[in-house]
């Protein structure tokens, strides 16, 4: 078995720090580094021993046993116990769970993001198919927690299995209700299922609490269970494998993933990299919002997806104009997906929408609801740009592609490669409605 | 891209379409509306066909009810609750001005800018935060544009203007007569003299004018007859008027004495041989590069005392040297106004009297005149104690660029000596304030009141640029006019101020009326929505700075259109949107309705087509 590696900054905030040293022997469950600042703490996902501290992560040997056992938080109420085990948003924010959930809703909404917005993600709506009622009763003790008076899931009403499942569940629960989602994206950007549950549109500097609620993703709940009920720390995770693999570009859902394990690993899980096809890159993280990876790149407490896509395409040195927004990747991720394909970059507009964030990030202002792309495509054109590589939402992908062809512009999405090799159709003409009907009373 | 409600109000009669794909029981608001500014370039593109669209201010709270796509027209059969709106019945969609049609009417060729229409939108922030968006034509292509108004509009302006006030008595604030001395010949002699009609000046006077200015390293002094026009010329600095006043008079009135057929030429380079002119000069044979006959400009036929100075090296791009140029020229004019004070009235030619007349009750109007101020060359002097003299001007520059209020009549009487000489087709010489057309036709218009001028100079920096602004708001504030004038030379970086001016005018709400020189080389960089009434000095074929002495400034065509337009912007009549490209067109089309309205022809100027063709010329542009 590899090495553990195990980094120290796996949340929003600062950096964890180390509170073991070379040689030490840890568990499951062992802390091995407490937060600076704004964080959460780390544990040890394996039995082993402390082989390395680096100045960003911990590298520890495993041993040839690894016994289910783990080492548990200590005992306190449900908060406490939240934060003693090091929850952090599971959706890929990685803010700290004990953080958000020390607000009092007194009457608002708990939001579960069961969105699993990224494309060839399945290893959220896998976790209610299969762990429903640990993942119910996550969503109450946040409700307990924060005094709300309602738990909404949202989920896409693709997910028809799941929802049954869900409906079942919930269907004595007084206060817990589901909002179906459209089949877009990105439905599960924070703010987007505050606005299609509460009907509510936060400013970009806006956190749901100005809609008096907390959005929590499924997983999370799942962590919360494990933290009040079994005194679990938070030291693994669920995730899919997907991509070109040997066994036919499927999916792998894999619940429970040591943190500090590597891609490479989880791949040889997935069976390993389909051989007779060529590589392209490694996406660690969604197709619109990963980036690209290595095979000793390790695994955190936000990671959802490891993703080998096939080859890409040759621009044969075309010219390329970016269009950048906040739904995908930023300009540098752009920049190297206009690199990998080939194309000389001529050109770079952004959406109207995105907002630049004092951190440098982008937001949208309205998350899936195009503000028209029409200027920005004729602007690419007259830069000389012969393709467009866009980042956009299904809404405004449908909107360039009004637009580009007609001009001229050649469009390829930034998740083409991904959508082409798990046979995922791409992103381009919007045919489907952004509103979902939504069940009887919410149920 | 989608649309605010400010900018839906303002294009409340443009066609509706969607930005994005919008689904049926949408109810339509601003955001769901592709902005207008971008319709040219998308019908241009095949992207856009406008055919049955309902306008915006028709569409706005209307439902939708079959989902669309981006970039289509909301047409009739798509929605449901269209407003009906009475002008748009009369007056479908506004279209871009098509031949003949009833609507389209006079226009000027116009840089574009962020008003209703253009396509360049351009946030003027702080000084420091200036956001220059460009998504049209880009400056290279030019974009400018044009900005009409109907005939009917023009009709109905005047009948504004003229009926219904009550007029008050004219007053004549002052007067200003010119006594003109006829000039023939120039010939160099023992003493500076005038005999009959023929000019001597004093043989040797060039050393003494080298002797007087440290920078100065060498004057050459050489008298251009018709028949030696086509002589080579280093770059024309400025033409000046030879004028002195009469003992006890001041600028701006009583009485001056001016020669005729003859003028003052300032030429020149550094002593290694460079122009003194950064962007263009117009070095050259005369009678290549010279406009005759513009406000500026020497007349056919007259003869030039032309001074060919060298400026130490290196001094040509700072203040000092060219202002050198200048002043050692001066001391031969000087010493030829000296002789002119005594010249007897028996030689007097003709007379000429301009009265500055005010007229209580006619609508108020003033000229804000940018002037160059960023140093160098680009500076002027302003109220010298002799017409288009050198002593007790003062430079703008050093009066830190701030507005200055000046009588029509001083603007007239040569109160400023400019030393812009650079940009040579664009920038006003001496000369053209003597001749000032705009000053003119405002003065002598019986249906406004003129209440005087506004010099103000263009910084070199922003934060400046918008200081003087605002002094320039201030003071048209305080004049309470019922609408502005504001004029400029040169092009591009001025832009930035005189785009300002526009803005700190128009916020008061006081119509105003731009002037300069935009076409294609000179299109705007900068604008804000007060920049919708336009007037393009243009006169070159292909809308550029030709470098061809005073091609491109202000004449008596532009003062007539932009005296129209503001009479149409105190009326309230909308002035179109400008044409998303230059269109000589939209000028020459202007022209015939105001002189429709007018009933007078106007005659339009040569242009450098009408010149022999340079060598320079041929290279470097038609």
């Amino acid at each position: 078995m590899e090495n553990v590696q195990i980094l120290l900054c796996q949340h929003v905030g600062a950096p964890c720090a180390p509170i073991v040293q070379v040689g030490d022997s840890v568990k499951k469950g062992t802390l091995i580094a407490t937060p600076t600042g704004l964080g959460a703490n780390i544990f040890s996902s394996v039995y082993g021993v402390v082989e390395e501290i680096k100045e960003d992560r911990i590298v520890i040997k495993p041993d040839e046993e690894q016994p289910e056992e783990f080492e548990p938080i200590k005992e306190g109420d449900k908060l406490e116990m939240i934060k003693e085990a090091g929850i952090v948003g599971m959706g890929g924010a990685g803010f700290p769970t004990g953080v958000k959930l020390s607000t009092q809703l007194e009457g608002g909404y708990v939001l579960v993001n069961a969105a699993e917005c990224e494309p060839g993600l399945y290893h959220n709506i896998r976790q209610i198919e299969e762990n429903v009622e640990a993942t119910v009763r996550g969503l109450k003790y946040c409700m307990e927690i924060t005094t709300a008076k309602k738990g909404i899931f949202a989920i896409k009403e693709k997910n028809d299995k799941a929802i049954k499942i869900l409906r079942e569940a919930i269907k004595d629960e007084e206060n817990i209700f589901i909002h179906l989602l459209a089949d877009i994206y990105p439905m599960g950007e924070e703010r987007a299922v505050v606005r299609e549950c509460l009907d509510i549109l936060l400013g970009v500097d806006k956190l749901p609490s100005a809609a008096n609620s907390v959005v929590i993703n499924v997983e999370t709940l799942l962590r919360i269970t494990e933290a009040v009920e079994e005194k679990k720390p938070c030291f693994s995770k669920n995730l899919t494998v997907n991509g070109l693999l040997k066994d036919g570009h499927k999916p792998h859902v894999f619940f429970d993933v040591p943190v500090g394990t590597s891609v490479g690993t989880l791949i040889e899980m997935a069976g390993g990299i389909a051989e007779d096809e060529k590589l392209g890159e490694i996406i660690l993280g969604g197709p619109f919002t990963g980036k690209s990876t290595t095979l000793d790149v390790p695994i955190t407490k936000t990671t959802g997806g490891v993703i080998p896509t096939m080859e890409f395409m040759d621009f044969h040195g075309a010219n390329v104009g970016l269009l950048v927004c906040a739904c995908g990747g930023n300009e540098g991720r752009m920049r190297e997906l206009a690199d990998k394909y080939n194309g000389k970059v001529v050109s770079v507009v952004r959406c109207k929408q995105a907002v630049e964030m004092k951190n440098g990030a982008l937001k949208c202002e309205d998350p899936g609801n195009c503000p028209g792309q029409a200027e920005k495509c004729i602007k690419m054109k007259k830069d000389g740009a012969l393709y467009t590589i866009i980042g956009n939402c299904s809404d405004c992908s449908n909107t360039v592609m009004g637009s580009a062809p007609k001009l001229g512009l050649k469009v390829v999405h930034q998740t083409d490669h991904v959508m082409r090799t798990i046979g995922h159709p791409l992103y381009r003409h919007l045919t489907i409605s952004k509103k979902a009907d939504q069940l009887p009373n919410g149920k | 891209m989608s649309i605010t409600a400010e900018t839906a109000k303002e294009h409340a009669k443009d066609p509706a379409v969607l930005c994005c794909r919008r689904e049926a029981g949408t109810v339509i608001s601003a955001s769901d509306l592709e902005d207008p500014a971008i319709f040219d370039d998308l019908v241009d593109s095949g992207l856009l066909n406008l055919d049955g669209a309902l306008t915006i201010e028709q569409v706005i709270g209307a439902k939708l009810t079959e989902t669309r796509d981006s970039l289509n027209p909301i047409t009739a059969d798509v929605v449901e609750g269209a407003k009906v709106v009475a002008e748009a019945e009369d007056e479908p969609a506004d279209i871009p001005a098509g031949e003949g049609t009833p609507t389209a009417a006079p226009q000027a060729p116009i840089p574009t800018m962020a008003g209703p229409g253009g396509v360049l939108k351009i946030h003027i922030g702080e000084g420091k935060d200036i956001n220059l968006e460009i998504p049209v034509g880009g400056l290279g292509n030019g974009v400018p544009a044009a900005l009409p108004q109907s005939a009917d509009m023009v009709g109905s302006a005047e009948a504004a203007i003229s009926a219904p006030e009550v007029a008050g008595e004219e007053k004549v604030v002052r007067t200003l007569t010119r006594k003109h001395f006829n000039i023939t010949e120039v010939k160099r002699g023992p003493e500076t003299k005038i005999e009959g009609t023929t000019l001597y000046i004093r043989e040797g006077i060039e050393a003494e004018c080298v002797e007087n200015q440290k920078l100065v390293t060498d004057l050459k002094l050489e008298i251009i007859t018709p028949a030696d026009y086509h002589t080579y010329s280093e770059t024309i600095m400025d033409v000046q008027p030879i004028a002195t006043k009469e003992e006890e008079s001041e600028v701006g009135s009583g009485v001056t004495r001016v020669l005729d057929g003859v003028i003052m030429m300032v030429t020149g380079t550094d002593a290694n041989g460079v122009q003194i002119g950064e962007f263009g000069s117009s070095e050259g044979y005369l009678d290549e590069n010279i406009m005759w006959g513009r406000p500026g400009c020497p007349e056919k036929g007259e003869i030039f005392i032309k001074t060919q100075v060298t400026i130490k090296e290196g001094t040509n791009m700072e203040r000092p040297g060219p202002l050198a140029a200048h002043t050692a020229t001066d001391i031969i004019t000087q010493e030829i106004r000296e002789v002119m004070k005594k010249l007897e009235e028996s030689l007097v030619v003709e007379t000429e009297e301009f009265k500055q007349i005010r007229r209580p009750g006619k609508k108020k109007i003033v000229i804000v005149k940018e002037i160059m101020g960023q140093g160098a060359m680009h500076d002027n002097l302003l109220l010298p104690v002799e017409p288009v003299g050198i002593l007790g001007g003062k430079p703008n520059v050093d009066l830190g660029n701030v507005p200055v209020a000046v009588s029509p009549l001083e603007v007239l009487d040569g109160c400023v000596h400019a030393l812009t000489c650079i940009g040579p087709a664009s920038k006003e010489m001496s000369r053209h304030y003597w001749r000032e057309p705009l000053v003119l036709e405002a003065l002598h218009d019986p249906e406004v009141d003129l209440c005087g001028v506004i010099f103000v100079g263009s910084p070199q920096i922003n934060a400046e640029k918008f200081y003087v602004s605002r002094r320039v708001g201030m003071m048209v504030e305080a004049l309470d006019v019922d609408g502005a004038f504001v004029t400029t030379e040169g092009f591009g970086n001025n832009h930035i101020d005189f785009a300002a001016h526009h803005e700190e005018i128009g916020k008061r709400g006081i119509p105003v009326v731009g002037l300069s020189f935009c076409a294609v080389q000179g299109a705007l960089v900068v604008g804000n929505k007060y920049m919708t009434a336009m007037v393009d000095n243009n006169k070159s074929e292909s809308g550029i700075e030709n470098e061809v002495l005073g091609c491109n400034t202000l004449c008596h065509e532009d003062a007539l259109r932009a005296l129209a337009m503001l009479k149409a912007a105190i009326a309230e009549a909308d002035i179109k949107g400008a044409e998303k490209k230059w269109n000589p067109n939209v000028k020459s089309t202007n022209i015939e309705l105001v002189s429709n309205v007018t009933g007078q022809p106007i005659e339009l100027v040569e242009n450098e087509q009408s010149l022999p063709m340079s060598q320079k010329r041929k290279e470097k542009y038609d």
